[in-house]
């Protein structure tokens, strides 16, 4: 299809009627004058409609699930559900606060309790908690816990260091830091982790091995129960990381595989929307013996009565405000119940089918690295390309010329110049088959198109290390730029990393 | 597609996980059609008594804002609500405009120098920032007031845990509720102090006259201030009074509580901290052809490519949630956002008058300045049979402050109470007349 964004010149909102600088403050009389601001918060007046047309031209400057397919890998981006956002906006769910009493939000606690139960159906693993916003954020709270239990064993100053695989997602080894831990990288072999390795470097000072299943590479871990035996019988902690749950509904999950805490991205897997980056919701699952330390309060039934259970003694206590992002597991819940035992049974087997059909078709242009049975997602890499110049970061802009959001690119690091492909379940075939004519064209454009790309865009190629090296990040720097930014040119640089985990 | 790949099922494309560990089935009802599901769901939160439906005084960090039309049908175009991370500045210049438009009001309402495109909530945005803290100045100590609400406290310490790391309240003074200088200035030559918080209003609802010193008794410390915004608009920007990061819970900007999620933490700093500091950063630029563009920057500080050395292992924000915050700002304006807080001090200063006589409550608990928001309390009797008392005369009288897990709860019976656009002359009434029945009740034997 041949494909035009808008282009509407729009200005910053400031620019639309800019605001006199330093007007005086008004004056509120209950604070106390040494508090009181001096001059009013430089903002623009302007109309409702001049607002709305702001914000629905910049709206139409950007790429969504709704306008193009997104096949960027490990983000898993499916269609949500308008039916969601729709029940996500009722009163009866949007006008809660978390801190009325529980008799007056029984239905709030039924639909976490429910899509708890749900979920633990679904990780094969006992105990759930709602509480963390994302998945990094699941993962430093389960990292927490196991902080916890290490400490109460007395083995904490022992347990010092979180072991990953060299794909691992950069949240992995971020969250591990966060949580005070050593991290340690175990080499991987042919895509998946090399078990010796694993062997060679578990040891009493393990803690935990962080590990998602399919891995990036979009490799199911063959050697999984090898992985947990090895890691437990050196009283360490196997953590699931549930990015790329969207390849194993129903086929298996991580109870099964032996892993004895895991976060679930619920934005991936249960289609809650992206939000231009965020909300999230990270659901954490552990089994019965990190179950003690999950963050309170927990939602429990006692007769036909939903209550906020706070007597966890051994729990780390609070991980964010109130409950979760309640907004989301609602969401999340209606997307589980619309589709159901066969419903959720044939996601895995749809995601998988679209990655391994969509990987054969482009394995044509581009080498795959390792071997070619993937799950929900696969790799290639842009290698070849270099020689004539072109890099894949030209490539994934060539794409977006196309219609289509690009590939997450560069990463995993271990494959040069990665593209890692994801088409969930919700993508057709005339979607794919349409991505693989364009990806054709694109790898078969010439160096200088694919260097112009985009074109058709609102922008054309940013460039993103003048962004860094000027550091304008408010009106405040635009209007008085700050000392270490100086005028540049288009410098050229090294293209930068974009993982989209 | 099958025969392309030449198998007869994708049964064979799961050959690669081993037996021992498949599954059978998942054990979940069957699908329901999407006219089921809403009845289905809509009889599960029908049993919700929405706030909407009391006198409602429901307060502090998470408010119980009105949302405008226009405000939710922005949040509703689905290019930015079903987009992911901007990864791709061409193909995303409307998100990025707008969060750099969001990072613009904030830098404006705290006088800082630059802020972040988001963090998960207020409570975490101080967290994050107490580990920036730590990174820029030696020391063991991390001062917050006592006031500060148990569930930050908890936050804050989860986040510390990884550290050697001690978290020490600074007192408050029991008449005003506000800090004790002269305890934080002993506490302070101790050392060892790498950063301190502090939050207006704080967590009794009170406006401290003492926040101006705190900077000049700190020194070189970092100073992390928790500001809330609408107060912003008559509150002096605590850039201009000494702060060094000012973090805020956002939601109180016409965004729903919904059971309190999605939230929005918002985060700003001083430029020397920039480099320091967690999440993602908007910043302006050029395209090829010279226009002015916007893209992600400073992502060498992120998880992505700095691994196990982030700053932050932050990856999903709360992009819409922020959208929503500078969309609600720009149409309400710098005059209306003034004109509501002032309207919110008025009704909240009628409201704490009203139980101000009430035999068994001191209301305001405490003298110092309060604008929206107050802490009340309660003898005999606690807080929480209070505040079922109220209920059943269909009053949410606000929220217990004491720390619900056993044991943890000592001295007085607090209750948050605060006001939002919704409570009338009429409203308060009724709680006045509630109260005063509560009140009674708790003193019978």
């Amino acid at each position: 299809m041949t494909f035009r964004q808008a282009r509407y010149d729009e200005p910053p909102i400031w620019e639309i009627r800019p605001p006199a600088p330093d007007t005086p403050a008004p004056v509120l009389d209950a604070v106390p004058e040494r508090l009181r601001r001096r001059s009013a918060v430089r903002w623009p007046e302007l109309s409702e409609l001049e607002v709305v047309r702001h914000y629905t031209r910049l709206s139409q400057m950007n790429f969504g699930i709704d306008t193009s397919a997104y096949p960027l890998g490990s983000c898993t981006m499916k269609y949500n559900p308008k039916v969601s956002e729709q029940l996500a906006r009722r009163r009866s769910a949007a006008e809660l606060h978390p801190y009325q009493p529980v008799e007056t939000v029984q239905g709030a606690l039924e639909v976490i309790w429910r899509l708890e139960r749900l979920l633990s159906k679904v990780t094969g693993m006992p105990e759930i908690s709602l509480q963390p916003a994302a998945g990094a954020h699941g993962e430093f709270t389960a990292l927490r816990m196991v902080r916890a239990y290490f400490e109460e064993r007395g083995e904490l100053a022992q347990r010092t260091e979180v072991l990953l695989p060299d794909t691992a997602h950069g949240t992995n080894p971020a969250s591990a830091m966060a949580a005070g831990f050593v991290t340690r990288e175990i080499p991987s072999k042919d895509g998946c982790v090399d078990l010796a390795e694993l062997k060679s470097a578990v040891t009493e000072k393990t803690a935990c091995f962080m590990l998602t299943n399919p891995n990036t590479a979009g490799l199911f871990e063959t050697q999984i129960p090898e992985i947990a035996e090895t890691v437990h019988a050196a009283g360490g902690m196997l953590y699931y990381d549930g990015a790329n749950l969207n390849a194993i509904l129903g086929i298996t999950n991580p109870g099964r595989m032996g892993f004895d805490v895991a976060h679930l991205n619920l934005h991936k897997t249960f289609a809650t929307p992206h939000g231009g980056g965020g909300p999230g919701a990270g659901v954490l699952a552990s089994v019965d013996r990190l179950a003690p330390y999950l963050p309170v309060p927990r939602v429990v039934k006692r007769g036909r009565k939903f209550h906020l259970d706070y007597d966890r003694p051994k729990s780390i206590g609070k991980i964010k405000t109130a409950y979760g992002n309640f907004g989301l597991d609602l969401r999340a819940y209606v997307f589980a119940i619309s589709h159901g035992e066969a419903g959720l049974n044939a996601i895995s087997r749809r995601a998988v089918l679209n990655a391994n059909y969509l990987g054969k078709r482009l394995g044509k242009f581009l080498p795959r690295p390792f071997r070619t049975l993937v799950k929900h997602e696969f790799l290639l890499s842009g290698a070849p390309l270099k020689a004539q110049g072109v890099r894949t970061l030209d490539l994934a802009k060539r794409l977006l010329d196309e219609g289509y959001h690009a590939p997450t690119i560069y990463f995993p690091a271990l494959v040069e110049e990665a593209l890692m492909i994801e088409f969930p379940e919700t993508e057709s075939r005339r979607e794919l088959d349409g991505f693989a004519e364009a990806f054709e064209r694109a790898v078969h454009d010439t160096p200088e198109n694919l260097h112009a790309a985009p074109t058709s865009l609102s922008v054309r190629r940013v460039d993103e290390v003048r962004a860094a090296r000027e550091l304008l990040l408010s009106w405040k720097d635009l209007r008085s730029p700050p000392p270490e930014s100086r005028p540049t040119g288009n410098l050229q640089g090294a293209p930068p990393v974009r993982p989209g985990a | 597609m099958l025969a392309e790949l030449g198998i007869q099922g994708t049964e064979e494309l799961f050959t690669d996980v081993p037996r021992k560990v498949r599954l059978g089935r998942l054990g979940v009802a069957a699908a329901l059609e999407e006219r089921d599901v809403v009845r289905a769901v809509d009889t599960i939160l029908d049993r919700n008594k929405p706030y909407s439906k009391f006198a409602s005084f429901l307060g502090g960090r998470i408010r119980t804002p009105y949302t405008p039309a226009a405000l939710d049908a922005i949040l509703l175009r689905s290019e930015f609500y079903t987009s992911y991370t901007p990864y791709q500045p061409e193909a995303s210049q409307g998100m990025l405009q707008s969060l750099f438009e969001f990072q613009s009001l904030w830098v404006e309402l705290s006088g800082m120098d630059a802020a972040n495109a988001s963090l998960y909530d207020g409570a975490t945005a101080a967290a994050e920032s107490l580990l920036l803290c730590h990174r820029v100045h030696p020391g063991h100590r991390f001062l917050i007031p006592a006031s500060l609400p148990w569930e930050e406290r908890s936050i804050l310490e989860n986040y510390a845990a990884g550290f050697d790391i001690r978290i020490e309240s600074v007192p408050f003074d029991p008449r005003h509720g506000t800090l004790d200088l002269d305890a934080l200035r002993a506490s302070v030559a101790k050392g060892d102090v790498f950063g301190m918080l502090a939050d207006v209003p704080n967590g009794f609802g009170l406006l401290d006259e003492g926040l101006p010193e705190l900077k000049g008794i700190l020194g070189t410390v970092p100073l992390l201030v928790s500001a809330d915004p609408l107060a912003l608009s008559v509150v002096e920007a605590p850039g201009n009074w000494g702060a060094d990061i000012v973090v805020a819970e956002g939601q109180g900007f016409g965004i729903p509580p919904s059971f309190g999620g999605p939230l929005v933490g918002l985060f700003g700093c001083r430029r020397e901290l920039l480099r320091y500091s967690p999440g993602r950063i908007v910043g302006a630029t050029r395209d090829a052809e010279g226009r002015r563009a916007f893209t992600l920057t400073l992502q060498t500080r992120e998880q992505h490519i700095r691994r196990s050395r982030a700053t932050s292992n932050i990856c999903t924000n709360q992009s819409l949630i922020a959208l929503a915050f500078v969309v609600y700002a720009s149409l309400v304006g710098p005059k209306g956002l003034a004109a509501l807080q002032t309207s919110l001090s008025e009704k909240a200063h009628t409201l704490a008058a009203a139980l101000g006589g009430i035999e068994g409550l001191a209301s305001p608990r405490f003298d110092a300045a309060y604008l929206d928001s107050f802490a009340l309390a309660v003898h005999p009797g606690t807080a929480v049979e209070f505040l079922d008392r109220l209920r059943r005369r269909r009053v949410l009288g606000g929220h217990p402050l004491a720390d619900p897990r056993p044991g943890a709860a000592t001295g007085e019976q607090l209750i948050l109470t605060g006001v939002s656009e919704s409570t009338d002359e009429k409203a308060i009434q009724k709680y006045a007349k509630a109260a005063r029945a509560a009140a009674s009740a708790g003193r019978s034997p």
